[in-house]
């Protein structure tokens, strides 16, 4: 009885993963809807559905459909749920254009504290990128 | 009425120890975390609610009820589950179960069994053979199984292992799933409080030091270090409580909603630097010292 409603959208989340609870929701979800595995009018739990699945409080829930929402990742209709926009895909991927960009510049400047010039940051974004393949 | 639990200027005077006069507000659909170190007196005001004990002032409305002069109905809404574990009269789980049933309109069978599945009890089970931890679950399960619109617990959670932890909060964030009922939960396990309640209170010395929404109140606070050039010995102030120093290096809390960060900067701080903590970093730096706000 108490697992078997447990759905596994999403998760599990931890506070050992690093950030804020609610922002692994955010981006679990993002990555959810960017590689379209929500689609487009896809419904979503009920906040208080996805806390008792993700062992959260409401709130934390609550705070990251709403941050969801300010992004036009995610809708909610009054009285019948929260919903995946028709652009939410593209949000999606919009959002996490943003936080790649924001790593680098972190990574960059990690990579300036250290002693790199320029010129050597780009050899260096090459390494990474070669690494990946 | 959006708040489960009212409590103003409640105040119960012993010999050694004054609670209050205490303001509480637990809004209703909402797991409130209460919070303090030992004998701060949150089991005072707990008791307080349940009519264990009379206060010298003040009054406390649960559902709109008054807890003296609504007593039973307030009562017949209300469950509470405290330290008391002791049903060995009863002897087995199912005649414990049968009795207290008996007493509340709303018990709910099947809401009944699927604790006992959960928490993995039967009827046919001794209860003086039952672990501490199972002792625990039956008195929660009692207390579910009325499907109470609010729930009181006092330290549900000590002595429980990480497994059982998981099983009561589970059940707890299913209680309060349709977001009428309403859980105030007073506990040391700040990890889970955190990561569990919506709302926190943290008192001591019988008086409240902060309420609110708990990402809002772990959110404001921060550890800040910074370094003193010019000599300045920097001193408590409101937001700010300095928690240790190493020669010109200096570890503070900082409250974002005062004005301390202007301040250490008028005061000649250098190099300051903001960290995010947990509800366990502020439990601890607000329980070490008096003044906060």
């Amino acid at each position: 009885m108490t697992n078997d409603r447990k759905s596994c959208l999403i998760g599990p989340i931890s506070p050992a993963a690093g950030g804020a609870l609610y922002r692994q929701i955010v981006d679990r979800l993002k990555r959810e809807v960017s590689e379209g595995r929500l689609p487009p009018g896809a419904a979503l739990p009920s906040f208080r559905q996805l806390a008792e699945d993700l062992l959260v409080s409401v709130i934390t829930v609550k705070r990251a459909y709403e941050e969801l929402e300010r992004d036009g990742i995610i809708f909610r209709r009054q009285g019948l749920g929260t919903f995946v926009a028709e652009q939410g895909h593209n949000r999606s991927r919009e959002a996490k254009l943003a936080t790649a960009k924001h790593l680098l510049r972190e990574g960059f400047r990690e990579a300036a504290e250290a002693g790199l010039k320029s010129g050597d940051l780009a050899e260096l974004a090459r390494e990474v990128l070669k690494e990946k393949k | 009425m959006n708040n489960a639990i009212e409590i103003r200027g409640l105040v119960k005077r012993y010999p050694r120890f004054q609670l209050g006069p205490l303001d509480l507000t637990v809004p209703r659909g909402a797991i409130y975390g209460l919070i303090g170190p030992n004998g701060a007196g949150k089991t005072t005001a707990i008791d307080m609610v349940f009519g264990m004990g009379r206060n010298d002032a003040g009054q406390i409305h649960v559902l709109g009820l008054d807890h003296r002069a609504d007593e039973i109905a307030l009562k017949q809404h209300a469950a509470y589950v405290g330290s008391d574990l002791n049903f060995q009269v009863w002897g087995k789980v199912g005649r414990a179960i049968r009795f207290v049933r008996g007493f509340y309109r709303g018990w709910d069978d099947a809401c009944c069994a699927a604790l006992m599945q959960a928490f993995h009890l039967s009827d046919s089970d001794r209860i003086a053979t039952l672990s501490f931890g199972a002792r625990t679950k039956l008195s929660l399960l009692l207390a579910l199984a009325r499907r109470p619109e609010v729930l009181i617990l006092d330290e549900p959670t000590t002595g429980l292992d990480a497994v059982s932890k998981q099983q009561v909060f589970t059940e707890l964030l299913k209680a309060v799933e349709d977001g009428e009922r309403t859980v105030l939960i007073s506990s040391h396990g700040l990890s889970d409080i955190e990561r569990f309640a919506d709302h926190v209170g943290m008192i001591k010395n019988g008086k409240l030091l902060l309420e609110g929404r708990m990402d809002e109140v772990v959110d404001r606070f921060r550890f800040v270090e910074f370094f003193s050039t010019n000599g300045t010995e920097f001193q408590n102030r409101a937001g700010l409580i300095i928690l240790r120093r190493t020669e010109n290096r200096w570890h503070a809390l900082l409250d974002q909603k005062s004005d301390a960060q202007n301040w250490l900067q008028t005061q000649g701080a250098q190099q300051i630097s903001l960290t995010r903590l947990t509800l366990e970093d502020l439990f601890v730096a607000l329980a070490r010292e008096e003044e906060v706000a």
